[in-house]
């Protein structure tokens, strides 16, 4: 098809993107606005589209010594604890899906496919489904309130097994026979030459994972009851929904505004990665 | 440095299919053997079970006179080069050569050396190998590959189709590349390929194989010269051997099924008076000759510069005559050919097997 580049087939399309990049980055912008103006001035509905002069006084503050009204605790533990565990989740799901996916691609073992299938089938089974069992297990296991308690249930991958899966299928087996007549055992062969193949993919899978991490809800606020193990998405909840006094508005906005960043930062340092290891297959 | 020997090897797979139906043969310390054969034949399995990539169902594979079924592949001191040459991607050339060493804990010194030592035979500069492989031509991975097998200084190599990525030029050029250095240092080598050019020009020993069995195994010039069976005789050779049935008339002499007689060898071949039997002629020994018996209505002359092919039919079968460059190209619409007696081969018209 050859294309006529006429000035409607150009600026068109970019009209249309740009009408979309606006509707998408005006609630940002008013986030942002709100974040650096005084309660006073939201309480009254004066707010308009520039920045006000409070910017600097409501960010340190929430940073520092975190919203009065509501929780005590200051944004950058909520975020260090956010940190954490979208951290521990997608490294945790990584590790976890390619040694799985490792196995069912290369070992020969009685009910491979079954396996295989039962991870498959946990695609339909999402945190929601399985809350009570699941809380059950980690309360007995002393994991309340803590780290691991976070992290662990949610580290069990079936996309990121079914996606390393797909790549290792690719690998062409010359490579595997190779390394065998290579003296090199599994152990040598997953580590010499199928992980620095699946840098990639693991960037893709890391990016994705990262950010369904930090914007987890429901665990968190199932498991964590004290201030200190607070994530920053819970933060952002209660200081919206407060008791016997004015919602802070111009506080939760920078809260908002911040637990926005570390995802960006991820997205834009990986990006590159990120899309190759979804588009390409370099081998 | 080490005799490879097959006894009676048998390869099976679950399903039931059979790949290679007990083949037995020896190849001698420093020898270049060539599997030859078409595809599905069973040759590359074959090599897979000596390099302990499949395993053995049934018969013994030693190298160095140890029995080597059961041992990991890493175990077999073997080195083997893959059609697609089976590179690591991510690794430098340099690193591509040394991981197998690495693996087996040789100092890093030795291993510096022994790679200087193969880039050198390789001719590959110090700056092909600080590339990647991606960054390498065809030609240039498949002297990697070599390269990665050389430093290992293995009792075997084993060739899987090396050349066959390759282009027509470079292929021949490889070709004598591997030759060479294969005689240079002489180690054992198993060789498969499709080719048989190939085969001929690279073999100390040729196997022919088809269908899961082993044709005929030896020299090279031996098995062109004396094909066992109809399938050698029509794979080994290019253009391939012209075939015409007949039955022998009297001592030394068979009839064509299109009429015309032919002289044959009697210490050749052993047939009895009326046994049907089917007749080759190699395209490169029929020749123009207005006095000989055939008669040959030419449908199609090939110029190949070097020479022409003939195409023409004898009686109802194809027939090809291949003429050197000092022939005159013959300008009639029929041609008259000979055959001498020696280049008469006689195979049982039921069997395929030479008589």
């Amino acid at each position: 098809m050859v294309e006529r580049r006429t000035f409607f087939s150009v600026a068109l399309p970019h009209a249309i993107l740009m009408i979309g990049v606006l509707i998408v980055f005006f609630p940002v912008w008013l986030a942002v606005v709100a974040s650096t103006w005084d309660p006073a001035t939201i309480i009254n509905g004066q707010l308009g589209l520039l920045p006000g002069p409070y910017g600097a006084e409501n960010y340190s503050r929430i940073l520092f010594s975190g919203a009065s009204s509501s929780t005590r605790e200051p944004v950058w533990s909520m975020m260090t604890n956010s940190f954490v565990m979208a951290v521990g989740v997608a490294v945790g799901k990584i590790f976890i899906s390619l040694l799985s996916a490792f196995a069912i691609v290369y070992y020969r073992f009685p009910f491979r496919m079954a396996v295989f299938w039962f991870i498959f089938i946990t695609l339909m089974l999402p945190v929601e489904v399985r809350i009570f069992p699941t809380y059950k297990i980690v309360a007995d296991l002393g994991f309340l309130d803590t780290y691991q308690g976070l992290i662990i249930p949610l580290i069990a991958s079936a996309t990121g097994t079914l996606l390393f899966r797909q790549f290792f299928m690719t690998v062409p087996d010359e490579l595997l026979e190779a390394s065998k007549i290579d003296a090199a055992g599994p152990f040598r062969f997953f580590k010499d030459t199928l992980l620095p193949l699946s840098l990639t993919t693991m960037a893709a899978l890391f990016v994705i994972q990262f950010i369904y991490g930090w914007n987890q809800y429901l665990w968190p606020l199932l498991i964590t009851t004290r201030d200190s193990m607070q994530t920053i998405v819970i933060g952002i909840r209660k200081m919206i929904t407060t008791q016997d006094a004015l919602t802070e508005w111009q506080l939760a906005m920078a809260t908002a505004v911040l637990a926005l960043l570390p995802p960006v930062i991820v997205v834009v340092a990986m990006q590159r990665l990120f899309v190759k290891g979804l588009v390409e297959t370099e081998k | 440095m080490a005799e490879v020997i097959l006894n009676d090897v048998k390869k099976t797979y679950p399903g039931g299919f059979q790949a290679v139906k007990g083949v037995s043969f020896a190849v001698p310390d420093g020898g270049m053997c060539v599997l030859v054969g078409p595809s599905g034949c069973g040759k590359s399995t074959l090599l897979r079970m000596v390099a302990g990539l499949e395993t053995i169902t049934g018969g013994d594979v030693a190298i160095g006179g140890r029995r080597v079924n059961d041992l990991e592949p890493m175990e077999r001191d073997i080195a083997m080069v893959f059609q697609n040459y089976a590179l690591y991607p991510h690794m430098s050339v340099y690193d591509n050569m040394a991981y197998g060493l690495r693996n087996r804990k040789t100092p890093e010194a030795e291993i510096a050396t022994r790679v200087k030592d193969a880039a050198r035979i390789l001719e590959l500069n110090d700056e092909m190998l600080a590339r990647k492989p991606r960054q390498l031509s065809g030609g240039q991975r498949q002297r990697v590959a070599m390269g990665r097998a050389i430093v290992r200084k293995p009792s075997v190599f084993l060739f899987d189709e090396p050349l066959s990525n390759l282009d027509a030029k470079l292929r021949v050029q490889m070709r004598v590349e591997i030759r060479k250095l294969q005689r240079a240092l002489k180690t054992t080598a198993i060789y498969v390929t499709h080719d048989q050019l190939e085969a001929m020009t690279l073999a100390d020993m040729l196997v022919v194989m088809n269908a899961g069995r082993m044709e005929q195994a030896g020299a090279p010039l031996d098995v062109y010269q004396r094909p066992a069976s109809v399938f050698v005789a029509s794979f080994i050779g290019s253009p391939p051997m012209n075939f015409v049935s007949g039955v022998i008339e009297s001592l030394g002499v068979v009839k064509l099924e299109s009429g015309e007689t032919l002289p044959y060898d009697v210490n050749e071949h052993i047939a009895p008076v009326g046994a049907k039997v089917t007749v080759g002629v190699r395209p490169e020994i029929a020749h123009v000759d207005d006095n000989g018996p055939l008669t040959l209505p030419v449908e199609l002359i090939e110029e190949l510069g070097m020479g022409r092919l003939i195409h023409a039919r004898l009686g109802a079968r194809p027939f090809t005559i291949a003429q050197g460059p000092g022939e005159a190209r013959p300008a009639s619409a029929s041609v008259r050919a000979s055959v001498p007696p020696h280049a008469v081969h006689l195979f049982d018209a039921g069997t395929g097997l030479r008589v």
